[in-house]
């Protein structure tokens, strides 16, 4: 009868687990001692040359992570726009040649008030929300006019002529972002490296696109980019352009975003997935069910691969881990 | 004690080519982990040091290459030798005492296994065990898959032209698990039953002096020392001597 309790039995009947800890205390002391007598006409010069080495390892360790710690930290996040303003921190922004007027000084002839501190709204409206962001069209034109005709100007346009929207009433679901909501007017700096910005916006476009940050940042473009400071590499904005954030899934419009780092990509590089995610209200698109076939396609290999590679390395550690009791056992009799 | 130690007769078990292509690919084979995984697991702070010790993810990404060349290269060094074997020295490649699979091994494996649990007695191994066929195969043929998915990665312009592009990101995934695979066993199985196991503690001397002893071929795999008697040689056919 083929019993694995009684194999186990077995097994562990003809372990003696003492004699195995006594054997190996002796057997490593034995190993010890001949080691030491071996070496021991250049021990100084061992010593020696392994303190050195231990000092070195630790003084190069620790430059090293002094520059993790000054490049790689993950850039701190500006406190959101509200209705005051901490002036330590705008004194330091860009915007801090500009006096409040520049931008806030149109109020009456936009046909604002003040906001009355009687309102039992006053200061619950979102800030953001109110603002009119036109304004930044006269320095920042370019920026302007693409965001003019990208998917969040379009997403604000339907936002604001859905029935049930209240000017400056924060939503229950997700707002289409307005120049406010990805750029801190009051506080941002300038002149930031590009990795640096790389990674402040992979934080501010994965505040709301989750899913895709997640992926992103498991796709080898942004392991390298955002992880590893490599600039070549491509951030968020490098394929959907920073103002008119537009959407790849065409894949004409893909394939030549793609070719512009890829010069000799052909047709069929573009179906390459590089977030291997759908939300969950997605519309059932043609573009959608097939980009659903890939990603099932992907996920379903790398379980086969998973389950495959756990199988074969949890049977050669069994079989290694029974020969060296094995072997132990047999060497300790001997003894 | 020394003198009669050196008089003693050894005799050949690996070829001056085998030593050093054992060594090359032991050197190629650790860096192509080193920065691969620093590359994948850049999350973690080791893999950001060895990354910014090799001077970038550019950097690091080539070096991968480099190995990886230098690795396969050893696979085609490997190949032309073996052709070189069969055709001027006429050797076997799918006898009994060679690295080619056969029956026996399984009924090896299955007696060993025996051994472990005290119920039976070591097989009569040949010159070359199933642990080392294993080894040797696995090397091999992963070398070579791995090589197709990388070659995906690496020219994923050229290859999207005849298969679809999503294929790149299943050659990634393989790519990934057969790394995670190879790197648990080589550097662990492979060292424990080849070097750290208490019957040849502290390491195999044979793959990097290329001799052996009748005492070790006796102990280690006796099958071969009848068929060294019968065929009356020190060695097997073709074999550079150095």
């Amino acid at each position: 009868m083929f019993c694995w309790k009684y194999l186990a039995k077995q097994f562990l009947m003809r372990i003696d687990f003492s004699v195995i800890s006594i054997g190996l205390k002796t057997w490593f002391l034995k190993e010890i001692m001949v080691i030491k007598k071996s070496y021991a006409p250049c021990k100084k010069f061992l010593v020696k040359m392994i303190i050195s080495l231990a000092c070195l390892s630790v003084l190069s360790l620790t430059s090293f992570h002094g520059a993790i710690k000054k490049g790689w930290a993950i850039t701190e996040r500006n406190p959101p726009s509200s209705w005051f303003i901490n002036m330590n921190l705008f004194s330091r922004s860009a915007h801090s040649n500009l006096t409040c007027e520049v931008c806030h000084g149109t109020m009456k002839e936009d046909d604002k008030t003040h906001p009355d501190p009687k309102d039992p709204d006053f200061l619950r409206l979102e800030a953001k929300r109110i603002y009119d962001y036109s304004h930044c069209k006269t320095c920042h034109l370019q920026s302007y006019d693409r965001y003019l005709l990208g998917e969040h100007a379009k997403a604000l346009k339907k936002e604001k002529e859905s029935p049930n929207m209240k000017e400056g009433v924060k939503s229950e679901k997700r707002n289409a972002p307005t120049c406010g909501d990805c750029h801190s007017a009051h506080y941002e700096k300038s002149h930031l490296s590009k990795v640096k910005i790389g990674r402040k916006m992979t934080e501010i476009c994965g505040s709301c696109h989750r899913a895709q940050k997640v992926t992103y940042l498991e796709d080898y473009h942004g392991k390298t980019a955002v992880h590893l400071g490599h600039e070549a590499s491509a951030y968020c904005t490098d394929c959907h352009g920073a103002h008119n954030c537009i959407s790849l899934k065409e894949k004409k419009t893909a394939l030549l975003i793609c070719q512009r780092c890829h010069p000799k990509a052909q047709e069929r590089f573009a179906e390459f997935v590089i977030h291997p995610t759908i939300e969950n209200g997605a519309k059932e698109t043609k573009d959608n069910i097939e980009k659903r076939k890939k990603v099932a396609v992907i996920k379903t290999v790398s379980v086969i691969m998973f389950c495959l590679v756990v199988l074969i390395v949890s049977f050669f550690y069994g079989h290694s881990l029974l020969w060296l009791l094995r072997e132990l056992h047999e060497k300790l009799r001997k003894h | 004690m020394v003198e009669n130690k050196a008089e003693e007769k050894t005799y050949w078990r690996f070829s001056v080519l085998h030593r050093f292509l054992h060594i090359v690919v032991m050197i190629g084979f650790t860096g192509l982990a080193l920065t691969g995984f620093s590359l994948k697991f850049s999350t973690q702070v080791w893999a950001q040091v060895v990354v910014s010790f090799f001077g970038g993810a550019a950097n690091t990404g080539y070096l991968h290459r480099v190995c990886a060349v230098i690795t396969y290269g050893c696979v085609v060094v490997h190949i032309l030798w073996l052709c070189y074997y069969k055709l001027v020295f006429k050797g076997s490649l799918t006898g009994p005492q060679s690295l080619f699979p056969r029956v026996k091994d399984i009924k090896d494996l299955y007696q060993h296994i025996r051994y472990f649990l005290g119920r039976g007695i070591l097989p009569k191994f040949n010159r070359f065990t199933y642990w080392e066929k294993i080894d040797y195969w696995a090397l091999f043929l992963g070398m070579n898959t791995m090589g197709l998915t990388g070659l995906f990665l690496w020219f994923p312009e050229f290859f999207s032209r005849y298969v679809p592009g999503y294929f790149i990101n299943l050659a990634q995934v393989l790519h990934l698990y057969e790394a995670i695979l190879s790197v648990a066993i080589k550097f662990v199985v492979h060292p424990v039953t080849a070097h750290l196991r208490p019957e040849i503690f502290p390491m195999e001397r044979s793959i990097f002096s290329g001799k052996t002893t009748k005492e070790e071929i006796m102990l280690k795999h006796p099958g071969e020392w009848e068929s060294m008697i019968a065929s009356a040689k020190d060695s097997p056919p073709g074999h550079l001597k150095i």
